[in-house]
């Protein structure tokens, strides 16, 4: 756990970057510090490790006053990310991962063993041991910049923007991996962002700061997107988070049609009276594997030869799909909008069609889910047990 | 033979040419060879005394900046400092000893040198020395282990010009007796003897051409890293990469949730 105690930090020329900071970093937990620049978010960081000296309050790792040890020493034992990776452009991969291994005094052949096993975790191949960062890609060195901060297996992890400089297919393959890694491996991690979107996505709970250097609210990203505590942090948040928290609700809960699908073999005259007899402009065809070959329109079945098979009409793509076991709601109106035919198609794990879903049936269940005001599905019990607002 | 061979055989130059391999070839024991060595040794020397020098005055520069301006001027004021008068200050110190010749030479390079250290060691990226701290390497470490290889392209650069500077300017001691390859031009124009000179310049020119040589070789041993020459394989790494990035294309959510309780 790391706590920082009315921690301030006073430049000579009166700058104050961080004011009277108080925040508890659980152990084991993803802290995502987040604000605008100049709100002191990674001065707060730096602190931590002494790369920065605070001018009032302190900081303790486990109890500990971090200004008890020699900084160099105390660095060795937490892992830092810095933005752009800093990776050292004379060293190979596998040297730049076994540098704080080294420092520590390990042998040579039980760094380099150390070194391939964290390239192995951060997803790279071995034969990349033996390049120089310059040979790889923005991506690769961002990878390799984790691999070292994790070599001595530090309790904790500190990470600076470290995904800020790669483009955003990669960024989202990055922070991916870094959930999965966090998931593994459970450090206590600090990570400083300006981007709410990744700060939602990483974190276990959001620190937001303001300019200035104040804390404005902590909380987890459900919670913060629901209720912001005031107008700064819900401007910060954006005004599309009632959409983002959507994220936060599962999508199993919605009511699937089934009475939607037809198989590839049926006859365009069978479809038809089916649509007629449902109301249904459009009806999801799947083969016989249950797998979604496309949508089909009424009028498409009017239109058509009575005895034709389904799969010898043109359908209209079925777009995005969604797992109805993993995605949430944000997926399914995702997948809802950008088909063509206005309806999602749901999935089961091995991508054979559970269902349909409708815009109109989503908007139903994402007004369920409630207001700005109402708490995420998983609080909902409680709320409805008692006094939450 | 034709008309025209036989006019390029008659040509001044070629007769110049023809005579001073004879004379270089005849007297290389005495005194072309000894003569060569000194001028290298006399080069060797000044250039390590420079480096010796600047390193340091280059550190003090980069770490105090207010250093810097007077340092650089000092220097450049010294090289603004005729040669021939340098070596004749020295005289009464160092008598006809190497040192003579040296001394000034050494502190020549520093012009060079020394903007060359401090260049080196502030385009040492930001973010690469903010790791070097977050990783934990003290001040020392940190710079015999991380500024000083990041900078040393940019220090071995500097070193191929003062190099070629000092091999040339080495004649000059010639004339207070000690400038190697020097002295086979002086003793030509002395004698009116084209001969010497020629040979004096041409091994000059060469050995300069030899050194540069040495440490574009010295710095792709040491820095095989700096190298950014396209290699078979980019290509490939390149489309793999590609592959990577599609591998690992995102889904359109974010996290998901966990279990309802």
């Amino acid at each position: 756990m790391i706590t920082f105690e009315g921690v301030t930090k006073q430049y000579p020329d009166g700058t104050v970057a961080v004011d009277d900071l108080h925040l508890t970093v659980p152990t084991g937990n993803t802290t995502v510090l987040v604000g605008s620049s100049g709100s002191g978010k990674t001065t707060a960081l730096r602190m931590i490790n002494r790369m920065v000296e605070p001018t009032g309050g302190r900081i303790t790792i486990d109890g500990q006053d971090v200004r008890g040890q020699d900084p160099p020493v105390l660095r060795r034992s937490i892992g830092y990310v810095i933005q752009q990776a800093g990776l050292f452009p004379h060293r190979t991969v596998a040297d730049n991962i076994a540098t704080v291994p080294r420092l520590l005094g390990w042998s040579k052949s039980r760094a380099r063993t150390r070194a391939h096993e964290l390239l192995e975790l951060v997803g790279l191949e071995p034969e990349h041991a033996r390049r120089y960062p310059h040979q790889l890609s923005g991506g690769q060195q961002q990878r390799v910049g984790v691999a070292r901060a994790l070599a001595a297996d530090p309790p904790v992890l500190l990470m600076d923007e470290p995904f800020s400089a790669v483009d955003p297919v990669v960024r989202a393959g990055l922070q991916d991996e870094l959930l999965r890694l966090q998931a593994e491996l459970h450090k206590t991690i600090v990570f400083v962002t300006h981007d709410i979107d990744e700060a939602v996505k990483l974190g276990d709970s959001i620190a937001v700061l303001r300019p200035g250097g104040r804390l404005a609210q902590v909380a987890t990203p459900e919670r913060l997107l629901a209720e912001p505590a005031d107008d700064f942090v819900e401007s910060f948040v954006g005004y599309d988070r009632g959409v983002r928290r959507l994220s936060f609700f599962p999508a199993r809960h919605l009511r699937l049609r089934t009475d939607v699908i037809v198989t590839a073999d049926q006859t365009a005259g069978e479809a038809g009276a089916l649509a007629r007899r449902l109301g249904e402009p459009w009806l999801l065809v799947v083969d016989a594997g249950r797998r979604p070959l496309g949508w089909v329109s009424a009028d498409a079945l009017d239109a058509a030869e009575g005895r034709r098979r389904l799969d010898s009409l043109e359908l209209v793509g079925y777009g995005h799909v969604f797992t109805v076991s993993t995605d949430s709601l944000r997926a399914a109106l995702d997948a809802a909008v950008l088909s063509p035919a206005g309806r999602a198609v749901g999935v089961a794990d091995d991508g054979t069609v559970r269902g349909a879903v409708a815009q109109t049936e989503l908007g139903a269940a994402i007004w369920s889910v409630g207001g700005d005001d109402e708490p995420p599905a998983r609080d909902r019990a409680a709320a409805a047990g008692g006094a939450h607002e | 033979m034709s008309e025209a061979a036989a006019g390029a055989a008659d040509h001044p130059l070629w007769g110049w040419a023809v005579e001073s391999w004879t004379w270089g070839w005849a007297n290389l024991d005495d005194p072309v060879g000894p003569l060569l060595g000194e001028h290298l040794l006399l080069s060797l020397a000044s250039i390590a005394i420079g480096l010796a020098a600047a390193v340091p005055l280059g550190l003090l520069s980069v770490r105090y900046r207010f250093l810097y301006p007077p340092v650089l001027t000092g220097v450049n004021t010294l090289y603004a400092v005729p040669s021939l008068a340098l070596f004749f200050l020295l005289l009464p110190y160092t008598a006809f000893s190497p040192w003579t010749a040296i001394l000034p030479l050494a502190l020549y390079t520093l012009a060079i040198l020394v903007p060359n250290v401090v260049d080196g060691l502030t385009q040492v990226p930001d973010h690469v020395r903010q790791a070097a701290v977050a990783m934990g390497f003290g001040p020392l470490r940190r710079l015999l282990l991380v500024e000083l290889p990041v900078a040393l392209p940019v220090i071995i650069a500097g070193l191929r010009v003062a190099s070629v500077a000092t091999i040339s300017m080495v004649s000059v001691a010639s004339l207070v007796g000690l400038g190697g390859l020097g002295g086979l031009i002086t003793d030509g124009f002395n004698r009116d003897f084209a001969a010497p000179v020629v040979v004096g310049i041409v091994l000059s020119v060469l050995l300069a051409f030899a050194a540069d040589g040495g440490l574009v070789l010295l710095q792709r041993a040491l820095t095989p890293w700096a190298r950014r020459d396209a290699r078979p394989g980019r290509r490939r790494r390149r489309a793999a990469d590609r592959a990577a990035r599609a591998a690992t294309a995102p889904r359109p959510a974010g996290p998901q949730p966990e279990e309802s309780p």
